[in-house]
């Protein structure tokens, strides 16, 4: 335990000195997609189950859109082999939208609320309540970001409710566990490139994050700290490579230590 | 009778023609705000793109801005650049362009007509303007929230809050609604 707090704080140290961006990896920034843009997403995580001495693979596509300057859509789908069989297990469809900005010249300070609802078909077998592969139910939060020239800080919570899973995969725990607070803390600098010249400059951006959730019954939380890197080509396409591990797990997951990859390609002006 | 429709369809064509291609806008500098990285200024890359009315575009990742050239006898509406940049989720930090203003005199907290697009300078001294000037529009949303406050003391007409002609405006012959954009040198 003390070892990987004292590996937390050496990420954090690290970090300071290699002075990204807010296109963060693990959260959403309160900032939006442009209007009319749609950004497609292939989502991949290698999660090892503790319990079973097994990796979970999950692969998760997402579609997003910019509906406004305000406004953006994210839809995503949940396929893996967390029960051993590969199948579909659910969707989810998220709303965000950006109700306050101050903006400058490289830099800002923007205020989002969001929404979240996802369905999931698979047996429940954790107290942790995650919308992202695991449980249906529904989410609100709020995030906040800041921008200071290349450098990024996000903050954010939210409420999380789990439902019943469909297919008659009933919610195992008492039912005041049901609810949930989630919160996170995201820092991203940009390393390279360090003079922008083209749009045809590769971007690295460097990134920690720390994800935390409170069960709000049982009063068990689990930490994460995420660190990850991310490349962006041609000023549209991502790929993010990041690893969560958890630093307080008395909120029990089957599988919270692991990688993402995920590859993003963005089309701007899709429509009128 | 249908020939004098004619004539005058005609005679209509030519003069809208003409106040087109008078137009005298040919070039701008826009400053974005909120951003630093170049997918985001990608974005208003390509928001910007698709004013049609656009000649040449030319960004400036480092600083966020953008250098435009407009179509010849196109007729320019600053709005539409900010409405793009805002639409790709940022601000407009600032907006220079360059005008020909053909002799045109120009006076303090006065509103001026050049080739359908109404200026109102403010902050400037009485002066003939010859030639191409830069000018820098300091409507809302072109500036900071802070330099609009404080540019608020050069005038005390409405149309500074409203961007378009109001009741302080009817002495020019302005219709109520024309957009006015408050620039200075």
């Amino acid at each position: 335990m003390k070892q990987k707090i004292l590996s937390a704080l050496f990420f954090l140290f690290c970090f300071q000195y290699l002075s990204a961006q807010e296109l963060f990896v693990y959260t959403e920034p309160a900032s939006n997609m442009a209007a009319k843009s749609i950004g497609l997403r292939l989502n991949n995580y290698l999660l090892k189950e503790w319990v079973m001495d097994r990796y979970d693979y999950q692969v998760k596509p997402e579609i997003m859109c910019g509906v406004s300057k305000k406004t953006m859509i994210h839809a995503e789908g949940f396929f893996s082999n967390n029960e051993k069989k590969f199948k579909a297990d659910g969707a989810s469809l998220y709303i965000k939208y950006r109700f306050y900005s101050r903006d400058e010249v490289h830099s800002h300070f923007r205020v989002a609320a969001y929404v979240k609802g996802a369905f999931n078909n698979s047996a429940i077998h954790q107290p942790a309540i995650d919308l992202n592969g695991y449980n249906s139910g529904y989410e609100t939060g709020l995030v906040a970001t800041r921008l200071i020239n290349k450098l990024a800080l996000s903050v954010g919570s939210s409420f999380l409710h789990a439902t019943d899973n469909t297919g008659d995969n009933k919610f195992p725990y008492e039912a005041k566990n049901r609810n949930a607070v989630s919160y996170s803390f995201s820092a991203g600098k940009l390393l390279l490139p360090e003079i922008y010249k083209d749009y045809k400059q590769t971007n690295l951006n460097a990134m920690i994050e720390v994800l935390g959730q409170m069960n709000l019954k049982s009063a068990k939380n689990y930490l994460d700290i995420a660190p990850s890197l991310q490349f962006i080509f041609l000023s549209k396409m991502r790929l993010d490579i990041g690893y969560r591990f958890a630093i307080i797990k008395d909120l029990l997951r089957n599988a919270e230590n692991g990688f993402l990859i995920r590859f993003e390609y963005n089309f701007f002006n899709v429509y009128k | 009778m249908k020939t004098l429709s004619l004539y005058a369809v005609i005679l209509f064509s030519i003069f809208s023609f003409n106040a087109s291609y008078a137009q005298s806008v040919k070039k701008a500098t826009l400053q974005a705000s909120g951003l630093t990285c170049s997918m985001c200024s990608n974005a208003i890359n390509k928001a910007l793109k698709t004013i049609d009315y656009i000649d040449h575009l030319r960004a400036n990742i480092q600083t966020s801005s953008f250098d435009i050239t407009f179509k010849e006898g196109a007729k320019v509406n600053f709005d539409d650049l900010k409405m793009k940049v805002e639409d790709a989720g940022f601000g407009v930090a600032s907006l220079t362009a360059l005008v020909d203003f053909k002799n045109a005199a120009i006076a303090n907290d006065e509103h001026i007509n050049i080739d359908g697009m109404v200026f109102h300078f403010l902050n400037v001294k009485d002066q003939t303007l010859s030639g191409t000037q830069t000018i820098k529009v300091i409507d809302k949303g072109y500036v900071s929230a802070k330099d609009y406050k404080k540019n608020g003391r050069y005038t005390k007409m409405e149309c500074y809050k409203t961007g378009t002609a109001g009741s302080c405006c009817s002495k020019n012959g302005l219709a109520a609604g024309t957009r006015i954009y408050h620039v200075t040198i």
